[in-house]
């Protein structure tokens, strides 16, 4: 193990491990308090639909995942907000048919190679030097952009009415999440995959959720946990040779049940 | 305008998806008043709150408060302190008590800015006026309906409101409950000088707290001194013939409110 830190391709993949942990962790917070589970499921694998238009396109797929992902969000959003479908339906729309434009791209575009597995299963110990100053800039801004708006996130995800009462800029505040959401599904992509991004969106504000008694304090527990879980995963990951991706989302599941399982027994 | 009324409703007309939710509606209301509106679900009352406070633009007709359109006043954000509907999904929040005082005043303290120590005072301060000072720490979702409706005034008090807009505050707390609750409501009323907006399906008790009555079934079928709303042909045109009405202490106005209201 103490070896294996030396190697580059290690600690590039602990440092973007750690990066992502942090976006999702804080992200995660705001999905869990909104209820979007299942919106983080949808971008997510919309992005499969966006890495396809790069292949086909010539571009960097990441940049037309990032561009996709943010339409798709922006899409659920209007769809469920202006029309008589439900935000959840306009999600099951998008999200099947983005699957569905990706695998019509790829088939045309023939590139059936371990590129697409890596965008669907993630590839951390592939990760690129570029691609891991790309991931520190991103958390930078998503960083920032939580802690100058964290009061009008919390108030406008509890009551969006009670929020625009107040003055504050509610609509332009979803924007911005749904971007940060977007970014953090794109950055992670490289780490665990399309397939397993949503459950980074998820399991850390839902540990959170669990443990912290005020809003503050669930975002730091979320971060905290996110971090915790993915270096554990990519330990055991490294030490039993399993896939990496997989290894940190079970990690951070059974965290979640570990802490679920603690609450009941103190409880009782 | 030299008279300027705290709200100003002339001839609103709201049409919500292509179905019509008030019609034709006029509507004034003095500084310091205390309003309630009654009457069926789906006649409309909380449409002419989200009206009133900006959150819905008239169709037709004109809305004014202190003489400003609401579309304007929304972004000062410093008029309405709002107690929307009980809402489950709100429950799934890590809150105590204090957090959510504290939400009332995220307007106030304006973007870019984290909450201080002078915010946290003037929470604590509200917390004391609904005499819920010892709650603070408390997880919201742990607390009596009762208790987490005081709380949420006195969210709706922390950006020191000129208006107090109420949607069915008394939902979830027992009927010996309401008696108190709504004497604070009223005592907050007279102490602060609010004026208050607040709509109810109750018309049994509200009558009794309340200045001025308006009952609302897509158009304003009264809108007067409270006692008036008794009359059975008001009644009849709001709910429909026949209705059995539950009088609150034998039909007059409590004693306790008749001596705040002079």
């Amino acid at each position: 193990m103490i070896e294996l830190l030396q190697e580059g391709f290690v600690q590039r993949a602990i440092v973007s491990g750690i990066v992502i942990s942090i976006v999702c962790g804080l992200v995660s917070v705001f999905v869990v308090l909104r209820g979007m589970s299942f919106i983080g499921a949808g971008i997510s694998h919309a992005a499969f639909g966006g890495v396809a238009i790069g292949f086909i396109t010539g571009i960097n797929p990441m940049i037309t995942a990032m561009i996709y992902c943010l339409a798709v969000a922006v899409g659920i959003d209007t769809v469920g907000r202006r029309s008589r479908v439900s935000a959840d339906t306009a999600i099951g729309v998008f999200f099947a048919s983005s699957m569905a434009l990706g695998i019509v791209l790829i088939g045309i575009s023939r590139r059936y190679n371990t590129d697409l597995f890596g965008y669907l299963f993630g590839s951390i110990l592939a990760i690129s030097k570029t691609e891991v100053w790309i991931a520190v800039i991103i958390m930078a801004v998503v960083v920032a952009f939580v802690l100058l708006f964290m009061k009008e996130l919390f108030i406008s995800a509890y009551n969006e009415e009670l929020a625009k009462v107040q003055g504050l800029p509610v609509n332009v505040l979803n924007m911005l999440f749904l971007t940060a959401l977007s970014v953090a599904v794109v950055v992670s992509i490289r780490v665990v995959g399309i397939v397993l991004v949503s459950a980074l969106l998820v399991i850390p504000g839902a540990t959170a959720r669990l443990l912290a008694n005020n809003p503050f304090s669930m975002v730091a527990v979320s971060c905290v946990s996110g971090v915790f879980s993915t270096l554990l995963g990519l330990v055991l990951s490294l030490e039993f040779d399993l896939p990496p991706g997989g290894t940190i989302v079970l990690t951070a599941t059974v965290m979640f049940f570990l802490v679920f399982a603690g609450k009941r027994v103190r409880e009782w | 305008m030299t008279n300027t009324h705290a709200i100003d409703i002339r001839n609103l007309t709201l049409v919500y998806n292509g179905r019509e939710v008030l019609r034709d509606l006029s509507l004034f209301l003095e500084k310091g008043r205390f309003l309630g509106i009654v009457g069926p679900n789906g006649g409309g009352k909380t449409s002419l709150l989200k009206v009133i406070l900006g959150l819905a633009r008239p169709s037709y007709g004109s809305v004014h408060i202190f003489g400003t359109a609401p579309s304007q006043l929304v972004r000062s954000g410093k008029i309405f302190g709002y107690l929307p509907q009980r809402n489950e999904g709100e429950q799934n929040f890590p809150l105590r008590a204090i957090d959510v005082v504290m939400m009332g005043l995220y307007g106030r303290i304006g973007l870019f800015r984290w909450p201080g120590k002078k915010d946290l005072m003037e929470a604590r301060k509200c917390l004391e006026m609904m005499g819920i000072s010892d709650l603070e720490k408390a997880p919201f979702e742990t607390l009596s309906g009762g208790q987490q409706q005081r709380v949420s005034i006195a969210r709706a008090l922390a950006g020191s409101p000129a208006i107090l807009v109420l949607d069915e505050p008394s939902t979830g707390i027992d009927s010996v409950g309401q008696e108190d609750f709504y004497h604070l409501l009223k005592g907050l009323q007279k102490r602060l000088g609010l004026t208050v907006v607040m709509v109810s399906h109750d018309v049994g008790s509200v009558t009794s707290y309340v200045d001025e009555i308006a009952c609302l079934n897509k158009s304003l079928h009264f809108h007067g001194n409270p006692l008036g709303v008794f009359d059975e042909d008001v009644l009849a045109k709001l709910y429909g013939k026949s209705v059995d009405l539950l009088m609150h202490s034998g039909g007059g106005v409590c004693d306790k409110c008749e001596r705040l209201r002079r």
